[in-house]
């Protein structure tokens, strides 16, 4: 997520923050079409039809994904305000709870009643899977950002890094408010 | 010699990391206890994936912006002179001339892949290659050109000249293009190497359930393409915010230059629509190595998916090669025109219709796929709704050379071509666009004669415009004009010969990605195959020009064209920082003739920007 | 002054056209075996009067420019008119190119399609119900063809396709392993065999034919569908319905 330009303050005509929020969101465009095209594809494959998966856990994972979204938001607003204590446990709820969806995800993949080798199989594990994979790359990105929030890197006027991570973070989560239905609750 | 030290080094850790990636996944694959811990596909992609990482540290990537994610400080690399071209760069200019340089030898390349073809098609019979051999030099041909085709121009003249002509001194994320220019050869390196595994058997749109069966160079095909639509995407990206926030101050959406406006279209296509054929390529890799059954029908799945997925981003693709095409070809028509852009809005209009109506026309590439009739009808409709926009295109610069002063020189040229070649590439396509007709033209060589019109008439003509047009600003050299008048003569001539005849074996009943044909077609084949070899000589002339021009060519003074634009009004070549400050905006770049107009003016240095009568500078 | 130039560029633009035109009355088509064929060669040529002036009168523009607008300096000594292009010019334009797009979308387009499509849910050209059913089925690489009373035809049987004349055949299409494409160039018509359903296309010979004579009476594969997709490819002898009754009986005792 860093893209930061070197030239940041050489210039100061131009407003790097501003250009790394909106580089961010067109980033998000273009990934939305990819997890839109996973979407389409399973009702193209499967229609509504769905085999039996394990409903408490697709809610708990939920749950939880959307909690770490509120953790995430806390670190940063604390960020914003120069509070380095809440961000902290901010940012290590986030990831702690990153890391419990993505346990989740993990277990439901080893006790599916499906293989992989059927069509709802091939469209469940790759939409988990690919969602996941971003789960857990934000997981990576949220921790460089904490061990230098730890350095005392980040001050109210200087905390891209976190917005950043926690914009990207938020994304992740809107992506599965779209998968769970699609894949749990259909039918 | 620090060049050598920088892609040496990358290339060491690079390699280092491939093997690393073989081996990761062959520990993990014995850990998970499969049989064959080295043998899978799945090697492959750890490798690749682990070798690009590698290569892209080791180019510089790492002490420029790795470092920055761990929270050390980052140091830039200075390299003396020539040799800034072979390190991580973050110089808009550099990139852009490394854009250049590297597609322009693909092109070659390619090209020479297509002679090949040509030489086994000259008769029918089997000649030369073997089936095998003649399907791998067609995908292969067929991938490389389609890279070029999306590339040279969007990463050529877009990194080079989109800056200067905002008044921006550089890209808004200059790391960021940096690295789209650097993954660029691990891009080339697994292509290149799909010969080797099998060769690319399935062309270029690699259907499966084919693609999921065949040799395992499809998996480089897929790992390849899937980083090089990751560069594009990033590309586009930088170019929407670059235009979007770094205009000079008084540079407002109308006084855009045309090929600005061309560039952010085709950014947002590439932007947007370059996922589906990552998406596509995965769900091939993921049949393939991951035993999934995306495709197999047998299981659920679907080959026809496939196809909606793959023409989903394909066929924008095609509107992000042909944009920046016309944009050069307006841009050009204008300067050489002296002449104000004729309905520049109107063409602004088509550039925004054609990136509106791009994502919703794909299907009319599966009209025989088996695919269910209500979809025809529809996307018939908007198919044949994309001439009303590009007509418009047509209409800018029709209007603009009328009653101009034409001053013929070889840019120009190339665009006069570009709009001459296309008129037929176009009116062709609609032909493939009536489903009626398309029933028998769909995958003859009525097609590969559309597509050659539209994309090497309509694009690749316009790259060599743009190449003769920015050269001096380029190299502060100026070309040599006899040459380039003789290049481009040949090359319109060989052009037309070559693929104009070829609709005819199409309609005749000759299909595509096929080494032997009826020998009914003999003579038809033989004109195509003299003619393109008359073509393929004629890059010899531009090989040499380019070469010569470059090291000894005359020094070219820093507007040569008396254009208006601002990249002309900064010396040849720009400083680093382009301009000696920011340029302030006071008029339209196309106003000629209009008396005491201005484009640009550099307040504080007081150098105004070019005025209107005749004169430049 | 600039009416001159209309006019004369305008003639330019009627030259061009009327050479361009050749290529309608050109015999352009490989031979014609069917009513489906007769209709693409008619819409076909329709398309090319309409498309080559279009065409025409882009190059007419560029060609007269070239040669009347040029500057005989050595660099610019002053500009064009002040030309912005607004107002009704570019309406006009929108008006007939809009025109003609529209007008093609409607005829021959979509009137074509609907003439081809019997049924907007099926997967395939043509009326569903035709006197003959013939079931194709693709592999790698070679077809696999088999006739209402179970006699099949291949490249190990028969090695031709026969057909009778003047009889509405209906091929019923799918594939075995990749996606394959049913094509007979002599009757421009054209489906994919996908695997995993049944594709298919209708078609009425009109004109007794055979591959001997004429390569465009052949079963051609028209996907990429590997390594000896260039080779497969399946005769056809287009003959009188009594010659066809014998020929098939005539496999039939011929061992099976
Ligand atoms: C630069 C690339 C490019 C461009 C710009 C286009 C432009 C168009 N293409 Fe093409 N096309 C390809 C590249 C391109 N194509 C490629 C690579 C393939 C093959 C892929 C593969 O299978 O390998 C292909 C294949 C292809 C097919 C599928 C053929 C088949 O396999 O069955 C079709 C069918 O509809 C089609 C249609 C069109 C149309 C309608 C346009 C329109 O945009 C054209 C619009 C322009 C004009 C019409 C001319 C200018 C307009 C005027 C002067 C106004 C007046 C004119 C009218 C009103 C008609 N193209
Ligand atoms: C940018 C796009 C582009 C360009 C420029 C070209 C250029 C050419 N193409 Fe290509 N072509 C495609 C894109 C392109 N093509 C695509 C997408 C396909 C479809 C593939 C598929 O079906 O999957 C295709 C397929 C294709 C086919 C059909 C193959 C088949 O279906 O069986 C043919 C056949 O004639 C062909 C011919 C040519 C020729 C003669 C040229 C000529 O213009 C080439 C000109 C010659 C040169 C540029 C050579 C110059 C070099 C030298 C003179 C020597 C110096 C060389 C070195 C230094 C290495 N092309
Ligand atoms: Cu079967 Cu091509
Ligand atoms: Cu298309």
């Amino acid at each position: 997520m860093a893209v930061v330009s070197p030239s940041a303050g050489a210039h100061p005509v131009h407003n790097h923050l501003q250009f790394n929020r909106v580089g961010l969101w067109l980033f998000f465009f273009s990934e939305s079409i990819l997890f839109g095209l996973l979407l389409s594809a399973r009702f193209f494959l499967e229609g509504i039809e769905r085999e039996h998966v394990d409903q408490h856990l697709g809610l708990a994972i939920t749950i939880v994904l959307l909690l770490s979204s509120v953790t995430a938001f806390t670190a940063e607003t604390a960020i914003e305000h120069d509070n380095r204590r809440v961000a902290n446990w901010g940012l290590i709820a986030t990831i702690v709870l990153g890391i419990i969806f993505a346990a989740g995800v993990g277990f439901e993949w080893k006790t599916a009643e499906f293989t992989r080798h059927e069509a709802f199989g091939t469209v469940f594990f790759t939409m988990t899977g690919i969602h996941a994979s971003h789960v857990i790359s934000g997981i990576g990105i949220l921790i460089l950002v904490w061990v230098q929030l730890l350095r005392g890197r980040f001050s109210g006027k200087d905390h891209w890094p976190v917005a950043g991570a926690v914009m990207y973070w938020h994304f992740v989560d809107v992506v599965w408010v779209f998968f769970y239905p699609a894949l749990y609750l259909v039918k | 010699m620090y060049a050598l030290k920088s892609v040496g080094g990358a290339l060491g850790l690079g390699l280092i990391f491939f093997y690393l990636g073989l081996g990761l996944v062959a520990v993990l694959r014995a850990m998970f206890g499969y049989p064959d811990a080295w043998g899978g596909e799945i090697n492959i992609v750890g490798g690749y994936v682990l070798g690009t990482i590698g290569w892209l540290m080791g180019i510089g990537m790492w002490g420029l912006w790795g470092r920055e994610w761990f929270g050390l400080k980052t140091y830039p690399r200075y390299a003396p002179g020539w040799q800034r071209y072979f390190t991580f760069n973050t110089d808009h200019k550099v990139i852009g001339i490394q854009y250049l340089v590297t597609f322009i030898i693909v092109f070659l390349l390619a090209g020479a892949l297509a002679l090949l073809m040509r030489l086994e098609l000259a008769s029918s019979g089997m000649q030369f290659l073997s089936h095998s051999q003649f399907n791998g030099t067609m995908g292969l041909h067929g991938i490389l050109m389609v890279a070029v085709a999306v590339a040279a121009v969007i990463g050529g003249a877009g990194n080079y000249a989109v800056p200067l002509m905002i008044g921006a001194d550089d890209m808004a994320f200059p790391r960021l293009n940096a690295l789209t220019f650097w993954l660029i050869p691990p891009v080339a390196v697994g292509l290149l190497a799909t010969p080797f595994l099998g060769g690319i058997e399935t062309g270029w749109t690699a259907y499966p359930p084919l693609a999921t069966t065949t040799n395992s160079s499809q998996i480089l095909f897929d790992l390849s393409i899937i980083t090089f639509g990751l560069t594009s995407i990033l590309g586009g990206l930088n170019f929407l915010v670059t235009i979007i926030f770094m205009r000079a101050p008084g540079m407002t959406w109308g006084r855009l230059p045309i090929f600005v406006w061309s560039m952010f279209a085709t950014a947002w296509i590439a932007l947007l629509y370059t996922q589906g054929f990552a998406v596509a390529l995965l769900m091939i890799m993921l049949d393939r190595v991951g035993g999934m059954a995306f495709f197999k029908p047998e299981a659920g799945g679907d080959p026809l998916l496939y196809q909606h997925v793959f023409w989903f981003y394909s066929h924008p693709a095609v509107y992000i090669m042909v944009l920046p095409g016309f944009g050069i070809a307006l841009e050009v028509i204008s300067h050489f025109s002296r002449k104000p852009l004729f309905a520049y809005r109107y063409a602004v209009g088509a550039f925004l219709g054609i990136l509106g109506l791009s994502g919703v026309v794909w299907a009319h590439h599966m009209f025989t796929s088996g695919m269910p009739n209500y979809l025809h009808g529809p996307f018939l409709v908007a198919t044949e709704l994309i001439s009303i926009p590009t007509g418009l295109i047509f209409l800018a610069a029709l209007g603009t050379i009328w009653m101009g002063k034409l001053w013929l020189r070889t840019p120009m040229l190339f665009a006069m071509a570009v709009i001459f070649n296309f008129a037929c590439g176009g009116v062709t396509g609609i032909f493939l666009a009536d489903v009626p007709t398309d029933i028998h033209l769909q995958d003859t060589y009525f097609v590969v004669a559309h597509f050659h019109y539209t994309i090497v008439g309509g694009e690749i003509f316009a790259l060599f415009a743009g190449i003769y047009y920015w050269f001096p600003k380029m190299t502060g050299r100026m070309y040599n004009e006899k040459l380039a008048k003789l290049h481009f003569w040949w090359m319109f001539i060989g052009f037309n010969l070559t693929f104009f005849t070829m609709h005819l074996p199409g309609v005749k009943g000759m299909n595509r990605r096929i080494a032997d044909y009826p020998s009914s077609l003999d003579d038809l084949n033989l004109i195509v195959s003299l003619a393109g070899f008359f073509l393929g000589a004629s890059f010899l002339v531009f090989i040499y020009n380019m070469i010569n021009s470059w090291v000894r060519g005359p020094v070219a003074e820093a507007n040569p064209w008396r254009a208006r634009t601002l990249e002309w009004q900064t010396t040849s070549p720009p400083p680093h920082e382009n301009f000696p400050e920011r340029p302030v905006i006071k008029g339209h770049p196309y106003d000629y003739g209009v008396p005491g107009s201005v484009h640009g003016v550099f307040p504080g240095a007081g150098l105004s920007g070019a005025p209107a009568g005749g004169g430049g500078q | 002054m600039h009416v001159r130039h209309l006019i004369t560029a305008g003639l330019l633009w009627v030259v061009l056209t009327a050479v361009g035109e050749l290529l309608v009355i050109a015999d352009l088509y490989p031979a014609v075996g069917s009513h489906e064929a007769e209709d693409f060669d008619n819409i076909f040529r329709f398309l090319l009067l309409l498309g080559v002036p279009v065409m025409t009168f882009v190059f007419a523009v560029l060609i007269y420019a070239m040669l009347q607008f040029r500057i005989r300096t050595e660099v610019p000594t002053e500009d064009g008119p002040v030309i912005r292009g607004y107002g009704w010019g570019p309406r006009i334009w929108l008006g007939i190119t809009g025109g003609l797009a529209v007008f093609i979308m409607i005829y021959p387009g979509l009137t074509g399609l609907a003439k081809l499509q019997s049924d907007k849910n099926a997967y395939g050209w043509g009326e569903r119900d035709a006197e003959i059913v013939i079931k194709a089925t693709a592999f790698k690489w070679q077809w696999a063809f088999e006739y209402p009373d179970g006699t099949q035809v291949s490249v190990a049987q028969g090695k031709e396709l026969v057909l009778p004349v003047d009889t509405s055949i209906r091929f019923d299409v799918n594939s075995i392993d990749v996606v394959h494409s049913l094509w007979i160039p002599a009757f421009r018509m054209k489906i994919d065999a996908m695997p995993g359903r049944t594709t298919f296309m209708t078609v009425k010979p009109t004109k007794t034919g055979e591959y001997g004579n004429d390569q465009a009476y052949r079963v051609q594969c028209a996907e990429l569908c590997g390594m000896d997709h260039a080779t497969m490819m399946f005769p056809i002898r287009v003959v009188e319905a009594d010659e066809f009754e014998s020929w098939l009986a005539s496999l039939n005792q011929g061992g099976k």
